[in-house]
Parts: C-alpha cells; structure tokens; sequence
C-alpha cells in the first residue's frame, strides 16, 4: 500500500466512523428522551412509582 | 436558533453535500491531477492536509474559542454558547489528531522521518493535547455554569496556541513547508487543476464540519434534556414515596426473643 492510499484511508475511514457515531448517538439519546418523556408524568399519590414501559419488569408482555 | 427545530431536511442536504464534494475531491485529487514535479505522486496527500487542518484549527477551534467569549461576556451569557464550543472541541480534536497522522504519512516519503519535533509540528501535537485536556475537563462533575465558565477559560487558554501554529512556520526555522494558499502576499503557491481540487477539498471539508457541528449540538442538546427528565423522574418518585401511606401498625413491631434483657 502506498502512501497515498494510507493517508486516505486512514482520514476517510476515521471522518465515516465519526459521522456514523454521531448519528448513533443522536439516535440513541432521541429514543432516551421519548421514553423519558413518558415517564416524567407524576404519579397519582399513593403510587410508590411511576411506570417505565419497556423498561420495567412485565411491561413486554 | 434552535436547532432541534431546524428541518432535518436541511441539515440531510448539508451531509449529502458534503459526502458528493468530497467524493469529488478524491476523484480529482486521485485520478485526475497530475503527479507534482517535484513531490510525484505523494502531492495527492495535500488534497486532504490542509483542508482537515483548516476544519481543526481556524474553524472548529475558532469557533470554541468565540463562543467561549460570547459565554464568558454577560452581555450574551447562554448555554447555547457552551454547547456550541462544546461540540465544536470534539470535532476539532478528531480533525486535529487526522491532521497530525496525514501530515506524518506526507512527512515519511517527503522529509524522510514520521515525526520531527519542529516547532509546527510540537505546537499542533500541543494543540491536541491542550483541547484533549478541555474534553476531559467537561467530564468532570459540576454545575452547569461552573463547567461551562471553567471550559469557556480553558478553551481561551488553548486557543492562545493557534497563532503560534499559524505563524511558525514564519518565526522560527522548520522543516514543514510555509503557507501555500494562507500566504502572507495573498499570492497562491498552487495553480490549475491542483488549485481547483485543493480550494474543493475545503469546501468538502468546511461542509462536513457544519454539518458534524449541527449533529453534535443535538447530541450535547438531548443529553441535558435526558439528564434533566431523569432528575424529574426521581423527584416524582421521591414526591411519590413521600405521600404514599406508611405501613400499617401494631403488626410491624419487633418480637423480643424470651429472657433478652434491655
């Protein structure tokens, strides 16, 4: 491999994965606020806790 | 400016851009310019250096080092500018590390050494470090404005080594080579087709910038939101757990084993 082609595929492949970790994130922070979001109502007193769906235990049922 | 709000249309088109001119860029750079007089075919590198240190070190660290101002000026105090600077380091470092590691490749075949403790080269490899250091001082755990008035100082502090960068090549006696489109004549060292390529891999790199910077202030956006919903979360269910009814009495009380003495 020469020269050239290592310093291109070295900047090129590091810029993609980059970019791709970016998206990633946002993604997943995205769904983290959604599901966030859901969850920030305040339960009815007397409730010991708010329900997490997808999260707590039987909720996938 | 809120860029959550911005049209993910707009911000697609910005990536898409930047994908279509750097690809446009490797093609030129690669398979359409001829091979340097001098330097043959290792010139081809030089399509991409300068760009990547263009993104790490005038914009993505100007821009930390503006908005870190505009942040620390009471005037215009928000945490807008904080999440700007923010975003904006992280790019720089990955530009600034990319710029070390194609310059070092260039360096092999051209200056016959990978590294050479000259004064651009220690003063770039010093640039890195110090923003590295503003990254993990991000990390550490504060309030908000205590972070954001400590980073937007330190990021001041490490932009004080961009000009040194920048000129010296001019101060001092170095291996690496002086401007070739930054001249201090304004007069362009480059020409034709190689010019062409070199201003277009600018444009591709400038591009990718904006749009890694949009992508990341959204990230450094969500990740407050999501730390803040999670403190609202366990407030409600501490509030929760306060108003719920305590257990019922009389049966709770504990058995003393026969012949304890208190």
């Amino acid at each position: 491999m020469s020269y050239v082609d290592a310093g291109y595929s070295i900047c090129l492949t590091v810029l993609f994965l980059y970019g791709v970790s970016l998206i990633l994130r946002r993604r997943r922070l995205l769904r983290a606020t959604n599901v966030a979001g859901r969850d920030a109502t305040v339960p009815p007193p007397g409730t010991a806790r708010a329900s997490r769906p997808g999260i707590d235990a039987g909720d996938d049922q | 400016m809120k860029p959550l709000a911005m049209r993910p249309a707009l911000v697609r088109g910005l990536g898409i851009a930047a994908v279509v001119s750097l690809a446009l860029t490797i093609w030129l750079g690669l398979w359409v310019t001829p091979p340097d007089e001098v330097q043959g075919n290792i010139v081809r590198l030089l399509y991409l250096h300068p760009p990547v240190a263009w993104v790490a070190l005038y914009l993505a660290f100007g821009i930390a080092a503006l908005s870190s101002l505009l942040y620390l000026w009471k005037r215009t105090r928000s945490l807008f500018w904080d999440r700007l600077a923010a975003a904006s380091v992280e790019i720089g470092v990955v530009f600034n590390a990319l710029t070390l590691v194609t310059g070092s490749i260039w360096g092999r075949p051209t200056w016959g050494v990978w590294w050479t403790w000259t004064a651009r080269l220690t003063s770039t490899a010093l640039l890195l470090v110090l923003f590295l250091g503003y990254l993990a001082l991000r990390r550490v755990p504060a309030d908000p404005e205590v972070r954001a008035r400590r980073c937007a100082v330190a990021a001041l502090v490490a932009f004080v080594d961009v000009p040194i960068v920048h000129f010296s090549v001019q101060w001092w006696q170095t291996l690496h080579q002086g401007a070739s489109i930054l001249t201090p004549t304004h007069s362009f060292k480059v020409h034709g087709s190689m010019l062409w390529t070199m201003l277009l891999g600018f444009v591709a790199m400038t591009l990718l910038y904006v749009w890694m910077l949009i992508v990341r202030y959204q990230i450094e956006v969500l990740k407050d939101r999501v730390g803040d919903e999670e403190l609202e979360i366990s407030l409600a269910e501490r509030r929760a757990e306060g108003d719920a009814p305590p257990p019922a009495a009389g049966g709770g009380a504990p058995v003393e084993p026969a012949g304890s003495v208190r």
